[in-house]
């Protein structure tokens, strides 16, 4: 029983839990918030489309504020501060979620995260060979991606729908290609997610990415770990505000952590510049889902550290980095 | 032979949306429910003015709001124009009347912008509102609505009791009536028929068509009726979105994941 008891198996446990709250919860619950979904943009992918899930992402009210709020700045002179109201209340409630959990919501609440890593368990249960640490180069050239993502697809686009330079269909044109949307309406046994749309270009191009990005990451997550993750658009939203987050990964570096490399191999999102050496300093990186692997696997007493305000919640440690060691080696088999 | 065919034409010409049943329809003048048609989901646009179809004379109307206060409502003819909505989220339009040994009731749902009144909607579909109640099981919520091709279950209320293998009627404007019969919890399950007629390709040119569910139960020399009448749209996946193309193009992407994969192992055992 000893041996089940560490960060993941507790972070599983809590991620199954959001799972089932996201994505089922108002099948189980009947209140305002899980009835009709009409507030509460959470900072991880919980899609709105879900017609019994528990809450929805922020991502889709910030499209949709772009394309009817935001614009009627420049379609109708609207004042500036009533037009972006709807933005400021959302980026203000993401804001509050973050300082609560920083990034933790990725690592630990995103039904979408958890669907990865589910899937990647499979693959690894399956003998699949897993690719490990992608190269430096590989990750360099991954990163941009969702700022790209982010910018065009979340604020740009939308807001040049509602001006009126693009039809309706990029009106919130990342919901349009996101996997949750897909993956957490499958899970509900609603299949209208998938499709071809044949109503025009815009539509056409945006459903066969939507269906085809959706094909790629269930393949992908059996042998790479958190494909998805690495170009979510959520991660530069949360980046805005990681520096109030009171959560915070926390490194205070001994001189060998850059010839050991652990911690790299153990972070699912291949960030490299944990490895160097710090002192006592926040090392909370934009790609960071602070799902606390590197802490598990650092062989070393209290060079890896969450935080919490001023308060270390969870070292590094030798024996810790052991029976993690054991444990791995267990369930790779 | 003649006479079933004669039957059946002299059954098409008298069938008659909504024939003698009462029910709410959104007011054919009201350009607001061509606006919601536009951009459905949010209530924005949505119909203003209502019209109570085959009112009897004594009947009375009242809005009740997401917070549960009741609002009555006056008929200008067979008309009611709703008030400006004071908060946002769900809200039901409630006729009642009795005529000789009939009492009947109707009763439509809407969903209007405004501040959340923080007040769950299950709680306004438990509400009582009528003696016989036909109740979304669940309404539906912000982002959906009602579709065509879909299935969608509702309750049948008595005195707020639940009305188990009692016949409930659902018809459109382009389906005769068909009939359903309520299970013993009181449920029943309908599926909205795709009928709509000159159909565009696109959600937003396309308006929603209506669905009207009405059901009768006697008790000793009274009669109750009740209906339930709400908006549906098409159902894009009958028309231009295709879905095996869609399951088609995931496997597309997933055996690009296996090529991926399969070039992975390749470089590795060649690194190795």
């Amino acid at each position: 029983m000893d041996k089940l008891l560490t960060l993941t198996a507790l972070r599983r446990v809590i991620q199954l839990t959001a799972f089932v709250f996201f994505v089922y919860g108002a099948m189980i619950f009947a209140t305002f918030y899980t009835g009709d979904k009409l507030t509460q943009s959470l900072p991880a992918l919980s899609c709105a489309y879900d017609q019994s899930g528990g809450d929805f992402c922020a991502l889709i009210p910030l499209q949709h504020q772009m394309d009817h709020r935001v614009s009627s700045i420049f379609t109708q002179g609207e004042k500036v501060l009533p037009a972006l109201m709807g933005t400021l209340i959302t980026l203000g409630t993401v804001a509050v979620l973050i300082l609560i959990l920083n990034k933790a919501f990725c690592g630990w609440l995103c039904p979408l995260g958890f669907f990865q890593e589910t899937i990647g368990m499979i693959g690894t249960k399956l003998g699949l060979t897993q690719m490990g640490t992608l190269s430096r180069e590989t990750i360099t050239k991954i990163r941009p991606i969702k700022w790209f993502i982010f910018l065009f697809l979340v604020l740009i686009l939308p807001l040049l729908t509602g001006i009126g330079f693009l039809g309706h269909e990029w009106g919130n044109p990342y919901c349009s290609i996101c996997p949750s949307r897909i993956m957490t309406t499958a899970m509900t046994g609603d299949m209208s997610q998938v499709y071809i749309s044949q109503a025009n270009w815009g539509y056409f191009a945006l459903s066969l990415i939507a269906d085809l990005l959706f094909g790629l990451m269930i393949a992908l997550a059996l042998f790479v770990r958190a494909p998805f993750c690495r170009i979510c658009p959520i991660l530069p939203m949360q980046t805005l505000f990681k520096k109030i987050g009171l959560l915070r990964l926390v490194k205070n570096g001994s001189s060998s952590c850059e010839s050991c490399g652990n911690c790299v191999k153990a972070c699912p999102m291949d960030i490299y510049e944990i490895q160097e050496s710090a002192e006592n300093k926040n090392i909370t990186h934009a790609d960071c889902t602070l799902c606390g692997r590197c802490i598990e696997f650092c062989p070393h007493d209290g060079v890896m550290n969450f935080k919490y305000g001023p308060v270390t919640i969870l070292s590094s440690s030798k024996e810790g980095f052991k029976k993690r060691t054991k444990i791995d080696k267990w369930w790779r088999g | 032979m003649k006479k079933a065919v004669l039957t059946l034409i002299a059954a098409a010409t008298l069938w008659g949306y909504g024939d003698g049943a009462v029910y709410w329809a959104p007011h054919g003048c009201d350009e607001g429910k061509a606006a919601a048609s536009k951009h459905g989901g949010h209530g924005k646009g949505e119909s203003a003015m209502f019209a109570l179809m085959n009112r009897d004379g004594n009947a009375s109307a009242q809005l009740i709001l997401p917070d549960l206060s009741a609002k009555p409502l006056s008929f200008k003819r067979n008309t009611v124009m709703l008030p400006k909505p004071p908060m946002g989220g769900y809200y039901a339009v409630v006729a009642e009347g009795n005529g000789t040994n009939t009492v009947f009731s109707a009763v439509r749902y809407l969903s209007l912008q405004g501040r959340p009144s923080k007040i769950s909607p299950t709680k306004l579909t438990a509400l009582s509102k009528s003696v016989l109640e036909i109740v979304p099981d669940p309404l539906h919520r912000e982002h959906d609505r009602y579709t065509a091709s879909k299935s969608y279950r509702f309750v049948l209320r008595f005195h707020d009791q639940v009305l188990a293998n009692t016949a409930v009627s659902l018809q459109t404007h382009n389906t005769p009536a068909q009939t359903v019969t309520t299970d013993g919890a009181g449920k029943f399950t309908i599926t909205l028929p795709d009928d709509f007629k000159n159909v565009r390709i696109g959600r937003s040119e396309n308006k929603p068509s209506e669905f009207l569910l009405t059901a009768q139960y006697r008790e000793g020399e009274t009669l109750y009726q009740s209906s339930l009448s709400m908006p549906y749209s098409l159902n894009p996946n009958d028309y231009w979105q295709s879905q095996s193309y869609g399951a088609g193009a995931i496997f597309i992407g997933f055996l690009g994941g296996i090529f991926l994969y399969r070039r992975s192992k390749t470089k590795g055992a060649k690194r190795g």
